[in-house]
């Protein structure tokens, strides 16, 4: 397989795509609740929520850094690796990720670097605007990579010019079913990864009993009104993408005449690939069924958690009264919270497996019924493909690990040593006025 | 047929985000390049990240809007690009990983092993950056790249404008409270950057006509162009020095894209209207977003921040 350049650049899409999407699938996850908790805060103007947003925060920035790194590498990939889709479907396919980068990742980067510097440098309301700005343009993203995406899976609304597809329709583009679908279908699964993830770092510290400023407890409230709703949706959208199965996109033939469909396909697929389809399929719905037993089951630990400690609190001696946020909760409780700290595996699992699902099931197409994968790759040598090959991956396993190290290392902190956290002048009186005056040229 | 000869509305959107990319990324891959010459002490490394963070992913955007316009207006052009630099361009996406990666991990671990392993990226990314887009630009504007010597001069060309913008970025934003030496450093090295430059420019243009050479396709707006360029040079090296750099150098590295764009003979017929109204009618309603962003960031930092940030 080594000497294939193919499998190594099927491969490597599939490792980075894969890599890419654990990271974005938490930013697109924890930005709505990032947001809605800053403007709780600047609305109340509520310290507390204000250190909640910094904690989470920064958990968002440095997954969202590898979030940028792998989605660089995706985009350039996409046109090193893949220029075959580039030259038939550029006017088609690429127009919406063109659009993408202009409207979404270049307001989405800007804006971020003005909510990262923009702590002290200006007020509240505009601090919050700017995160709005990045969770819509975070969602922007999402819409127009998956209306790509979906012209891939269900190719719709051009017309042949030469060897070239020229677009006709951009609403039939925009409409496509096999983009809403998955944008809803991607979006719902994305909410239940923010959610877990919040669930299990907030179990982690009241298991340790460190929950002063509340961040937790709202942790853990969100976390369960979230589960209770959103794997019923993902199901929704999810199970209705079977729709687009076994249909043919309404530009077939304008390629390929229907014998030729039916040599291609019959000559391509199976073996490994139809292993990783039918492995993704059935890692997506497990987990999915996992995570539809266990969600309504969070709720149950709201009043454990409730601060006013009721009749029966007190005798179970459990809740709490301000004072238990600073000292471990009963040892039973522990141990039902426990769950929480690996649940972020199934959605994580589900999502990895679903993109599997999806993109085996369009082979051995690139453009279904247009364009073959194997036409797709550009043209190179068997030691280049194994060079680039080799060094992205392993340059990918390495940020990955990094950057996950740092997020367990940075959830195990706690609010107090977050990348965001405020810093205190701490040098005693007079720490405030500077040292020397400063020249600016 | 050139991408600026007729210049349609996608085509200036395409030669203004590399130009832009060029412009606003050459500042903060220039000082990225010249940290081992201008910061000697911890202190003064923390600071030239810090001096770089508030830009770099402000500005590597307009190099993604780049590529997304090309694949997605220009797709010919594209693979004409892929086709000629499929090798230089895996280098520089390479570059720029290792760059941003030690940039984003830097402040996250306080030691000064990782330190110094994340600006060994941070250095060693942004040398590779400059020394791919001079390859880009001598493969772009010679037809391949060959072994000859325009090739060869044409990317110490481009590094030297890389290194100088970054000096003048240096010279502007390393002044601090303490120690302004990396500043002085900086600003000292725009001087000789710029005459080196200005050597560079004139070997490169003298080996044009034969070594591996260009054959613009418009011979008036080369010749305009690499007067601009040596007159920007000159004015750096002599008569006003650090003080307009920030300005000179801008106009300099701003050259060899605007060369690519108007004298390569690069391949941008064909756009089909449905699509080009498409993707306009998308971009315009955000437009005023796009510059609200970029011009609030560089209005908000234009002083260093008091404490440590997120980066360092
Ligand atoms: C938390 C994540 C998650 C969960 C719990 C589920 N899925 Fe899913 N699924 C995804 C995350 C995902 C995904 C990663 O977001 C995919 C990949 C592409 C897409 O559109 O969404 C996907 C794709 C995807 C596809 C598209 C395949 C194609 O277009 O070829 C179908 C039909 C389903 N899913 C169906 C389901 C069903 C019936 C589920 C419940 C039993 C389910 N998914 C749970
Ligand atoms: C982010 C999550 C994604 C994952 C996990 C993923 C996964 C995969 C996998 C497993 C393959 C290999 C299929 C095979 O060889 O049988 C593949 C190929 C590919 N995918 Fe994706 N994909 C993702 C998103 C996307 C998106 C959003 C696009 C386009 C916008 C895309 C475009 C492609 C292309 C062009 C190929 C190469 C050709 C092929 O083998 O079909 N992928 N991807
Ligand atoms: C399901 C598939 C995808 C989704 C949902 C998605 C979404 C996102 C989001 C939300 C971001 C912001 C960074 C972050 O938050 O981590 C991002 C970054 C990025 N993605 Fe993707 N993406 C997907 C696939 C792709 C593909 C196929 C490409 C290549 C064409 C790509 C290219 C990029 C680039 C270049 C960035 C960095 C932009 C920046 O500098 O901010 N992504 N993506």
């Amino acid at each position: 397989m080594l000497e294939d350049p193919l499998a190594l650049a099927r491969l490597q899409f599939a490792f980075t795509a894969a890599t890419h999407y654990m990271f974005v699938a938490l930013t697109l996850g924890l930005a709505p609740y990032i947001l809605f908790t800053q403007f709780v805060a600047v609305l109340r103007g509520d310290r507390s929520r204000m250190l909640s947003v910094r904690f989470w925060g920064g958990l968002y920035l440095v997954n969202y850094g590898m979030g940028v790194l792998s989605g660089l590498v995706m985009e350039l990939q996409l046109a090193l690796n893949w220029s075959g889709i580039q030259e038939t479907f550029g006017y088609t396919f690429a127009a919406p990720l063109a659009i993408e980068t202009m409207t979404a990742f270049f307001i989405e980067s800007t804006f971020l670097g003005l909510w990262i510097f923009g702590w002290d440098r200006m007020g509240r309301w505009a601090h919050l605007f700017c995160f709005l700005v990045v969770s819509l343009t975070a969602y922007g993203s999402a819409w127009w990579v998956l209306v790509s995406n979906g012209f891939l899976r269900h190719p719709v609304g051009f017309e042949m010019v030469d060897g070239v597809a020229h677009l006709t329709d951009p609403m039939a583009l925009v409409t496509n079913p096999a983009a809403v679908l998955a944008f809803l279908h991607v979006v719902t699964g994305a909410m239940t990864v923010g959610a877990l993830v919040v669930a299990a770092v907030s179990a982690y510290h009241l298991r340790r009993g460190r929950d002063e400023h509340g961040i937790f407890r709202r942790g853990i409230r969100y976390s369960a009104i979230m589960m209770c709703v959103m794997p019923m949706l993902v199901v929704s959208f999810g199970g209705a993408q079977f729709q687009i199965f076994g249909q043919d996109p309404p530009t077939s033939g304008l390629t390929y005449t229907a014998e030729e469909i039916a040599t291609i396909e019959a000559s391509g697929g199976g073996g490994l690939v139809a292993v990783a389809n039918l492995t993704g399929d059935v890692v997506m719905m497990t987990s999915w069924a996992v995570m539809f037993f266990l969600g309504p089951l969070i709720p149950l630990f709201l009043p454990l958690l409730s601060a006013r400690r009721g009749r029966w609190g007190r005798r179970l001696g459990l809740a709490p009264g301000p004072e238990l946020f600073s000292r471990p909760p009963a040892r039973w409780i522990r141990w039902a919270l426990a769950p929480l700290l690996v649940s972020p595996a199934l959605p994580y699992l589900a999502s990895i497996g679903g993109w599997v699902y999806r993109e085996t099931n369009r082979q051995p197409w690139v453009v279904v019924h247009h364009l073959t994968t194997a036409d797709a790759m550009t043209p190179m040598s068997p030691a280049a493909a194994l060079a680039s090959f080799t060094f992205f991956t392993l340059a990918f396993t390495v940020l990955a690990v990094v950057t996950y190290t740092l997020l367990f290392r940075y959830a195990r902190r706690g609010p107090e040593g977050g990348p965001l956290a405020e810093r205190r002048a701490d040098a005693g009186p007079g720490a405030d006025e500077p040292a020397a005056p400063v020249h600016t040229f | 047929m050139d991408l600026l000869s007729v210049p349609s509305p996608s085509a200036l959107l395409l030669a203004l985000f590399v130009v832009g990319y060029l412009v606003l990324a050459g500042a903060d891959v220039g000082l990225g390049m010249l940290m081992p010459h201008v910061a000697r002490s911890p202190e003064q490394r923390r600071r030239v990240v810090a001096s770089i963070a508030p830009y770099f992913l402000a500005s590597e955007v307009w190099l993604v809007a780049a590529v997304g316009v090309m694949a997605g207006m220009f797709p010919e052009l594209e693979h004409l690009v892929v086709a000629r630099l499929w090798p230089v361009l895996v280098v520089l996406l390479a570059g720029w990983l290792l760059r941003d990666a030690g940039l984003w991990f830097r402040a996250r671990v306080d030691t000064p092993r990782w330190r110094g392993l994340c600006d060994t990226a941070i250095v060693a990314g942004s040398w590779t950056l400059a020394v791919s887009w001079g390859l880009a630009v001598a493969g772009l504007l010679s037809g391949g790249l060959s072994p000859s010597p325009f090739p060869v001069l044409c990317t110490i060309t481009v590094v030297c404008l890389f290194a100088l913008r970054g000096a003048a970025f240096g010279a502007e934003r390393l002044v601090g409270p303490f120690e302004a030496e990396s500043a002085d450093v900086a600003a000292r090295a725009t001087r000789s950057l710029a005459r080196f430059a200005l050597g560079a420019t004139i070997a490169t243009v003298l080996a044009a006509p034969w070594s591996g050479g260009p054959s613009p396709t418009s011979l008036g707006a080369a010749v305009t162009l690499a007067v601009v360029l040596a007159a920007a040079l000159a004015l750096t090296c002599g008569l006003i020095g650090p003080m307009f750099s920030r300005h000179t150098s801008a106009l300099a590295i701003a050259v060899p894209g605007l060369l690519v764009a108007s004298t390569a003979g690069l391949p941008t017929s064909g756009l089909p209207g449905t699509t080009a109204v498409f993707v306009w009618s998308m971009l315009l309603p955000v437009v005023p977003v796009m510059l609200l962003g970029q011009v609030w960031l560089y209005r908000m930092t234009r002083r260093p921040a008091k404490g440590a940030t997120f980066f360092a």
